[in-house]
């Protein structure tokens, strides 16, 4: 649907979206402000205790690995840390907020302005049409990022699909409740849902380099709400946005963008207007559809959190939590394309998953830098799709870093055809055996013994008279037969480079 | 002849246990006699906890009967302000919203009285969620001030306050948010304290406005509220404003008299409006006692603090608003029973859990914080607080301790100001700048009124984190006028 | 200023109270009445003060991040006027649905 229509609309408008992004701080041992440990799941009203069950008298007290945290994350993102910030009561009553105010950041978070760079490639460049349809990179500005505190979640019994809508009664559990939330407010920088899209995808990365959450968009560990408006070409004021909200994916999240920007377009064809409402986005049914919006206003009456002091970080501590930032992906992807000679997109494949990027450095650093770029081949083609296609885990995979260098030194050593490697690796994913004991089990070892090579062409020269005749009348093709027929002789184990070298010496 | 702990000390109690002149036991046994004997018309308790006293007595018996060295407060009587949670009591603030409400966890202030052997006599009586200065806006009845059945024993620490006046405990513990444990001090003619913000952990006490409330000590003498400082005070990893400041012993300069102390008078506070002539001559009176001590007097204005009322008529009502937001009736206290969904079910169960001042207070914070407001009140409310802050640290600059009256009068009839709120928020105007600074204060008993004989206090405040100074000062006043403050009851 | 009765009902709203008329009529009085009192003591020149949110000098202050035991679920729904499955039940909600 949209997809077609989306090409047009984008000829005729352009979009602006901004993203507020929600990650809970998995990682992390204990809940924001208590002792209670951050985990899934469970039975409900286990994980707690009076602090986040909003108990009178209960007290909150921050948690310092999640501060520490929301600020690696604003070093990431190039943000300015504030040198004063404090956390603020956001007001209002719902059934999963225990005390019924949420503590937040408002006006002095932990970081201010920052940015990320995205690259687009691949189909999603041609969302922008005023560009040339080929890869593009472009900045795209973080407003902030703040600390809070998640909700705990409700289960409506009687309703359709366990909705509010229809629900007889609800049931509350607060396990989640006060889990360390990481909220990042993008700047209205993205221009095409691809954006958005690429936008989430690296802020995911980036969090999962810095171990700081799971960035689960499907439990909910990394939650994406999307505020979208179209505006004709060439115009300068912004339109009205509409809230985007239960995008569980990242093609959940382009897609209902992408509806969204059509929907509006549709509304102004038809005269209407835009409301500026919350719309909630329907996975199966493909649409976005708004929220019944309370007659009243919010009015979150934001205040600074009494039961907290401010926070002053120094240029030292700051410093301090800037030497723990590790490698992000996209130096990392410098480093490999300019250490291992390799393309940049083999580069950027390897380096932005960190387990990923480790294995393969290891095994490089076993196998010489020399042999890094098949080991790159490797593990982008044959070991990812075994990854991709079964529900083996990188870390839980039978094949090792040190197996894997070793099947390439075996390789460059000729020992085996690149044919033979595939069904050794297939045979390495299967039992765990080292590439070696493969190979010597199986008896696969490449012949590259000119001499046996030279008599079993010289077997098949003599068998074949007719054909030999041909070919050395001028039907050349017949070289690949003359090949399969030395490789029959040898059981697959020759040499296949050394065995065509001397048919056609032979044979010439 | 069975024994009378009404007038006993707290370490004349611990020391008789120590001695074996009387055990733990027999002090609870005399404790609860003499609550049946004057609890009734008093009404100081809202709870008896009779099982977790005589268990904590058996607990210091045993020390006594295996020679162990008893803590400070051992065997000692105390009552607890029904704001702050204990497991196997109900906290209940006073509020219908809290009625039945069972304790799941311990206040840290309560735990370490405990800790240090005190017995938990009971849980006192308050106005409903600390909002008050009279006792009488509680819903389970109104507190008398022992000096006089007919009048209220301030608040809205007042149960506590009673109880410790009227000899039904030893010590007890307060909330002071803008007066509430000083004030009825004053009226109960008990020695009343509200340490440094920071000084205690907040942990476990219903807050009413938290950058303001600290707990503290009601007692019949210096010594015993500065043991009692000593128990509760220090750093909790669970309340993020107590501070990591090193304690001192409380107790250990109360002998070392006045002489070079400097002491300032705070001059324009004694012009203010609705300020009674007795209290006003009782503070000057105090002023010149300890200058007859040796210090050095001197006088000092501090015009900003009178300001602090507004202030904390801003402060208080919006931090409340906020705190009390969580009484919602999803998962503790007053429920509407036939809710059609989840908003009848709040606004319901919270207009009929809560008392007319509480709506009132919440109303006013509301307000205070909503949208187009915040700067003209809030706002401006905090500014007031940095200076009248200010205002203070000069002021100590040039002085170890200041002096005001605590209650610009003696304990007013009980009904007089109930239907006025605006002239019982006045009844703090002494004791509100304290809590916006932060500072510590105490209240001690220093003159009968003439014409009634009620009990009239004077304010002692020192610097932040030096209680120690407001105590040796206090301790002088009391050795020297030498009053005996045991009302007239039977 | 002065508080009209539609605003004592608005915040009524926010803060989740169901007042009778008679209730919002008094209150709309003692509000203008408190608050005229406290903007008439409020005479200070406040140009270029910083608001104090706390009157100690304490920064920073946080726990390290260790699990600590909780509440054993008897206690957390030991005062919950409804529980069931071990969780706190309420009745249906209408209305817009909430996020973090
Ligand atoms: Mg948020
Ligand atoms: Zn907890």
């Amino acid at each position: 649907m949209a997809k077609d229509r989306l090409a047009g609309v984008l000829e005729q408008y352009e979009a602006v979206i901004g993203l507020e992004i929600h990650t809970e701080l998995t990682s992390l041992n204990s809940k924001m402000f208590c002792g209670c440990p951050v985990e899934f799941g469970g039975e409900p009203n286990t994980r707690v205790c009076p602090v986040c069950l909003g108990m009178p008298g209960a007290l909150p007290v921050p948690n310092e690995a999640a501060v520490e945290a929301t600020v690696l994350a604003g070093l990431a993102l190039n943000c300015e840390i504030a040198p004063f910030s404090q956390f603020h009561r956001k007001q209002y009553f719902y059934p999963d907020m225990p005390k019924d105010y949420q503590i937040s950041q408002y006006d002095l978070p932990f970081c201010g302005l920052g940015y990320l760079d995205i690259e687009v490639d691949g189909d999603g460049a041609a969302q922008r049409v005023d560009l040339d349809g080929g890869p593009y990179a472009t900045r795209i500005g973080v407003t902030r990022i703040h600390l809070e505190e998640d909700t705990g979640k409700m289960v409506h019994v009687g309703g359709s699909e366990g909705r509010i809508a229809g629900a007889d009664h609800s049931l509350v559990d607060f396990n989640r409740a006060g889990t360390p939330l990481m909220e990042l407010v993008s700047e209205p920088d993205m221009r095409t849902p691809e954006e958005a899209r690429r936008f989430a995808q690296k802020l995911r990365l980036i969090m999962l380099n810095l171990g700081v959450s799971d960035c689960s968009m499907e439990e909910g560990s990394m939650r994406v709400d999307g505020n979208v408006s179209i505006r004709l070409r060439g115009e300068t004021e912004l339109g009205t946005k509409t809230e985007i909200k239960n995008m569980n994916s990242f093609k959940a999240l382009h897609d209902a963008l992408a509806f969204e920007i059509v929907r509006q377009a549709d509304v102004l064809a038809e005269g209407g207007h835009i409301v500026q409402e919350t719309r909630h986005w329907d996975v199966t049914a493909k649409r976005t559809s708004a929220l019944r919006s309370k007659e009243e206003a919010h009015d979150y009456r934001y205040f600074p959190e009494p039961d907290m002091v401010p926070f002053e970080f120094s240029a030292e501590w700051i410093d301090a939590i800037r030497t723990r930032l590790p490698e992000l992906p996209d130096a990392r992807r410098e480093r490999f394309a300019r250490e291992f000679g390799l393309s940049a997109s083999d580069a950027r494949t390897l380096s932005e998953d960190v387990e990923f990027a480790a294995f393969f450095e290891e095994a490089a650093a076993l196998a010489g830098t020399g042999l890094a770029k098949p080991i790159a081949n490797w593990m982008l083609g044959d070991f990812s799709a075994y990854l991709n296609a079964g529900p083996v885990a990188l870390t839980d995979a039978r094949v090792t870093p040190a197996m894997l260098a070793e099947l390439v030194e075996i390789i460059d050593a000729g020992t085996i055809s690149g044919k033979q490697a595939k069904q050794v690796f297939t045979e390495m994913t299967e039992t765990g055996d080292a590439p070696g004991a493969i190979v010597e089990i199986r008896g696969m070892k490449q012949v590259s013994d000119t001499g046996a090579i030279e008599a079993a062409v010289d077997r098949v020269i003599l068998a074949n008279p007719d054909e030999v005749a041909s070919y050395r009348a001028g039907k050349a093709t017949l070289i690949g037969w003359f090949v399969g027929q030395v490789m029959r002789e040898m059981r697959g184990q020759g040499n296949p480079a050394l065995v065509n070298e001397i048919l056609v010496k032979r044979l010439g | 002849m069975s024994l009378d702990v009404s007038k006993l000390s707290a370490r004349a109690i611990r020391d008789g246990i120590a001695a074996r002149e009387f055990s733990a036991q027999e002090v609870a046994d005399a404790t609860y006699a003499r609550i049946d004997a004057v609890e009734g018309p008093v009404h100081a308790f809202n709870e008896l906890t009779p099982e977790l006293a005589r268990e904590a007595a058996a607990r210091v018996d045993a020390m006594v009967a295996a020679g162990e060295e008893l803590p400070p407060l051992a065997g000692v009587p105390a009552g607890l302000k029904d704001n702050m949670n204990l497991v196997g009591t109900h906290t209940t603030c006073s509020a219908k919203i809290l009625e039945g409400f069972q304790s799941p966890y311990d206040c840290t202030a309560v735990r370490r009285l405990l800790n240090a052997g005190a017995l938990p006599i009971g849980k006192c009586n308050m106005d409903e969620f600390a909002f008050g200065s009279s006792t009488e806006n509680s819903a389970f009845g109104v507190t008398h001030n022992p000096w006089d059945l007919s009048r209220v024993p301030g608040g809205s620490s007042g149960g506590s306050a009673a109880a410790v006046s009227a000899g039904m405990v030893t010590v007890s513990l307060g909330s002071d948010t803008g007066g509430s444990i000083r004030q009825p001090g004053a009226l109960t003619g008990t020695v009343a304290m509200k340490p440094t913000y920071g000084r205690v952990s907040r942990y476990g006490i219903v807050a009413f406005a938290s950058s303001l409330d600290q707990i503290g000590p009601f007692a019949r003498n210096v010594e015993d509220a500065a043991l009692v400082l000593n128990a509760i005070s220090g750093h909790d990893d669970m309340d993020a404003t107590s501070v990591r400041e090193s304690v001192p012993d409380f107790t250990a300069n109360l002998a070392d008299g006045v002489k070079g102390l400097r002491i300032g008078l705070v001059r324009d506070m004694l012009d203010l409006e609705g300020l009674a002539p007795e209290v006003r001559e009782a503070t000057e009176m105090s002023v010149r006692t300890l200058e007859g001590l040796g210090a050095e007097v001197g006088e000092i204005d501090l015009p900003t603090s009178r300001h602090g009322l507004a202030a904390y008529y801003i402060i208080g009502p919006a931090e409340a608003s906020s705190n009390l937001a969580r009484f919602d009736g999803i998962r503790y206290g007053h429920r509407v029973s036939d809710a059609t969904d989840v908003l009848d079910l709040y606004m319901r169960s919270r207009t009929e859990g809560f008392g007319p001042e509480t709506i009132r207070r919440i109303m006013l914070g509301t307000y205070a914080l909503s949208a187009g407001y915040y700067d003209a009140y809030y706002g401006t409310a905090q500014k007031t607080r940095t200076l009248i802050s200010q205002e203070f640290e000069a002021a100590f600059e040039k002085f170890d301790v200041l002096v005001t009256p605590t209650s610009p009068t003696v304990a007013f009839k009980i009904g007089e100001k109930a239907e006025d709120p605006l002239s019982m928020y006045l009844s703090d105007v002494y004791t509100i700048p304290m809590n916006l600074a932060g500072l510590p204060g105490i209240s001690v008993p220093c003159a009968k009124s003439g014409s009634t004989g009620l009990p009239i206090g004077v304010q002692i405040v020192s610097k932040h984190f030096d209680e120690a100074t407001m105590l040796r000062v206090a301790a002088a006043l009391e050795g020297a006028l030498g009053l005996d403050m045991t009302p007239p009851l039977v | 200023m002065s508080i009209s009765e539609a605003d004592v009902r608005h915040v009524a709203m926010l803060a989740r109270l169901a007042l009778s008329d008679e209730q919002v009529s008094r209150l709309q009085g003692e509000l203008n009445s408190i608050l005229g009192n406290i903007e008439k003591m409020q005479e200070l020149d406040l140009e270029g003060v910083e608001p104090t949110s706390h009157s100690i000098p304490l920064r920073n202050a946080t726990r390290p991040d260790v699990v600590k035991p909780g509440l054993p679920r008897e206690l957390a729904l030991l005062n919950a006027p409804e529980a069931e499955n071990g969780a706190f039940v309420i009745p249906r909600i209408v209305g817009a649905e909430e996020g973090a």
